[in-house]
């Protein structure tokens, strides 16, 4: 009974030293403040980085094998990979006819080329060659409209499915259903939009920026075995427990198929998502490392500020310690006085702080990538501003708190 | 209003304050300093007492002592029968709180906080529920006459109204003794003769007073003078009984 109230009435005291003294307590809180913004601001970048990511690479199945002639996070060992042979078609379909009933293989072409509906174009659109088996190799599915079928693959019709970008960039409001626009030179007709998948992560793929065709179609309109695209095999699992057992067997297959010898290295590369998560992490470790190191360097020098300012507020107030020990004070009301304000004089700054960093975040979420700040967020950067507070005016306090009345009340 | 300083439940007969062979020694850099060395004395409850002597006579040291800011070296100090010699700084933080009311020649208010904030203080510290405290609070103010000020700070007062103050902040603990320290030291003489008035009327209202003084003509407020000389007391007379403050 008798702590609570002492906290309470400490409280009060600091606040009213506070309000006295609003000048300094204001500069003061310049470190915290700056602290505290760079506390949010990594929490915001970190979440949103997150939240960004799992939107954009909803789409990778985790169950799925990728097999390609390049690995998907290629960096400063591109030369490594640079006179690998093309993997080709009829390599993947020699590897389809290997893991039949074992695995769901889809092989797909790809290109990047200019599309056109009437007066409308559209430059640089991913084109996709798969087979029917893409919905069931990858999540996404068709909103309207319907998917490729076996029948569309092998009687190599133009027909095309077309990602939501693509409706809006050339069809607008209008319905693209059974129209006809042009990939490249050919004539296409649209027989499905596919659902929403979320914006391109920093410059990653844009999923919804794609058109799928036949990849019959495609070695037809473009040339496949002739032509000098990359083709990818996309290798689902019958469950996430055989994935690893399916790896195994995926590389021996495509040694075999290409004619590897057991001394050779892989001429090819497995992707899973989890190298991709595994890289994105990599990023996030650094971010997050570059948001910690600049947030404890702000705080420490808004800590040490703050400590600064408590002695020489203990120091000017010697006198009042001194009298408030002759009238009864014990050492740890004084304490608890000075830990109040000091505490204060954080929270204020981190107030301040959450208030220019939800602003920052604002902008960074209009511009950059989803941001926002949530109530944990929140709920750190006060929590952090109050122990910054308290370890920072601890030894001020503490050494109020153990001053001699005597000698207290002589102080000048 | 009467004021009764002490209350009979907690005072055993006997004297209110007791002090027996009180020694006090202390070391200033290379020096050792005997403040006090060997002093007794017994004040009663409603006695009026004024301590008196020169600078290095141990008064201001007798004075830390009686209230409990310092402990003795040795020699045993009682306070309503409570050895306080031995009590801890926790303790003694406590006998200040509820026992002892300082009035100091420089005020020593807090001065950034109002008259009633620097009234209810020792309140404060005590516990006292904040329902109780007001109501103390705006009794002790009313009986120093400073009623209407309540919400002024210390630096929109004289110098008389500051020391009024310190003398509600005394009372409103209801102390068992009042311990002045050359309360109108800061004064001028006439401030100075409203302020002894004010004492006076406590005392004679039931309060223990223990006033420290070097002038003679504030002493004579007093009702018996203890002289102190060399860190030992050279006197201790009964004043004559004063009727009113003509002088």
């Amino acid at each position: 009974m008798r702590l609570s109230v002492d906290l309470g009435e400490s409280f009060q005291i600091a606040l009213r030293a506070l309000r006295a003294n609003k000048a300094r307590a204001t500069l003061t809180t310049l470190g915290i403040i700056i602290g505290i913004v760079a506390v949010i601001l990594t929490m915001t970048a970190a979440n949103g980085l997150q939240r960004a990511f799992r939107q954009s690479f909803s789409s990778v199945g985790t169950d799925v094998i990728y097999v390609s002639r390049m690995p998907w996070i290629v960096m400063n060992d591109f030369f490594l990979y640079r006179n690998r042979p093309r993997l080709e078609l009829r390599q993947a379909e020699a590897l389809a006819h290997k893991l039949q009933g074992k695995a769901i293989v889809n092989p797909t072409i790809d290109n990047q080329l200019d599309v056109k509906y009437r007066a409308e174009t559209m430059e640089g659109v991913t084109i996709i060659g798969t087979t029917e088996k893409q919905t069931q190799v990858a999540s996404a599915q068709p909103e309207t409209g319907r998917f490729l079928t076996e029948f569309d693959v092998s009687r190599r019709k133009d027909v095309c499915v077309i990602g939501t970008d693509i409706q809006k960039g050339l069809f607008g409001s209008a319905n693209p259903i059974n129209q006809e626009m042009k990939i490249g030179r050919t004539t296409f007709r649209v027989i499905g939009v596919m659902e929403k998948q979320g914006g391109s992560f920093l410059g990653g793929p844009n999923f919804d920026r794609q058109i799928f065709i036949p990849i019959s179609s495609y070695v037809k309109a473009f040339g496949g075995d002739r032509g000098r695209q990359d083709v990818n095999v996309s290798v689902k699992a019958p469950s996430q427990e055989a994935v690893s057992n399916l790896e195994f067997e995926v590389i021996g297959e495509m040694r075999k198929i290409r004619h590897l010898r057991p001394s050779e290295p892989d001429n090819f590369s497995l992707n899973k998502l989890d190298t991709l998560v595994g890289a994105f992490n990599n990023v996030m470790g650094v971010v997050l490392l570059v948001g910690l190191l600049v947030t404890s360097i702000s705080l420490f020098v808004g800590g040490v500020g703050v400590m600064n300012i408590m002695f020489v507020s203990v120091t000017e107030r010697t006198r009042e310690i001194g009298i408030r020990k002759a009238i009864g004070a014990k050492p740890h009301s004084i304490l608890f006085q000075f830990l109040f304000e000091s505490a204060s004089i954080c929270l204020t700054g981190g107030i301040i702080g959450i208030a220019f960093a939800s602003i920052l975040t604002a902008v960074i979420n209009a511009v950059l990538m989803p941001a926002s700040v949530s109530v944990t967020i929140l709920g750190t950067a006060v929590a952090v501003s109050i122990a910054v507070g308290v370890v920072a005016g601890f030894v001020p306090a503490y050494k109020g708190a153990r001053l001699n009345p005597i000698e207290a009340l002589r102080y000048e | 209003m009467a004021h009764n300083g002490n209350d009979p439940a907690r005072t055993p007969s006997g004297p209110t304050l007791l002090l027996q062979d009180v020694v006090k020694t202390y070391v200033m850099g290379a020096d050792t300093v005997h403040a006090l060395r060997g002093v007794s004395l017994s004040i009663d409850r409603n006695e009026y007492v004024a301590v008196m002597g020169p600078s290095g006579s141990g008064k201001s040291t007798l004075m830390n002592v009686i209230g409990c800011l310092d402990v003795p070296t040795s020699g045993t100090y009682s306070l309503e029968g409570q050895m306080v010699a031995e009590m801890s700084e926790y303790q003694l933080a406590d006998i200040r709180n509820q026992r002892i009311g300082f009035v100091f020649q420089t005020f020593n208010l807090i001065p950034r906080s109002n008259i009633f904030h620097n009234v209810e203080l020792p309140l404060i510290y005590a516990g006292v529920p904040k329902t109780e405290r007001r109501g103390r609070v705006v009794e002790a103010i009313e009986r120093v006459g400073l009623a209407d000020r309540m919400k002024h700070k210390p630096n929109e007062l004289s110098g008389g109204q500051r020391q009024r103050v310190a003398i509600a902040r005394a009372l409103v603990g209801r102390p068992s003794i009042i311990l002045a320290d050359e309360p109108t030291g800061n004064l001028d003489s006439k401030t100075g003769d409203e302020i002894m008035a004010i004492l006076d009327e406590l005392h004679s209202g039931g309060q223990t007073i223990i006033l420290v003084t070097h002038e003679d003509y504030i002493a004579e407020h007093a009702l018996r003078a203890i002289r102190l000389r060399d860190g030992v007391i050279e006197s201790d007379t009964e004043s004559r009984r004063r009727v009113g403050h003509a002088n």
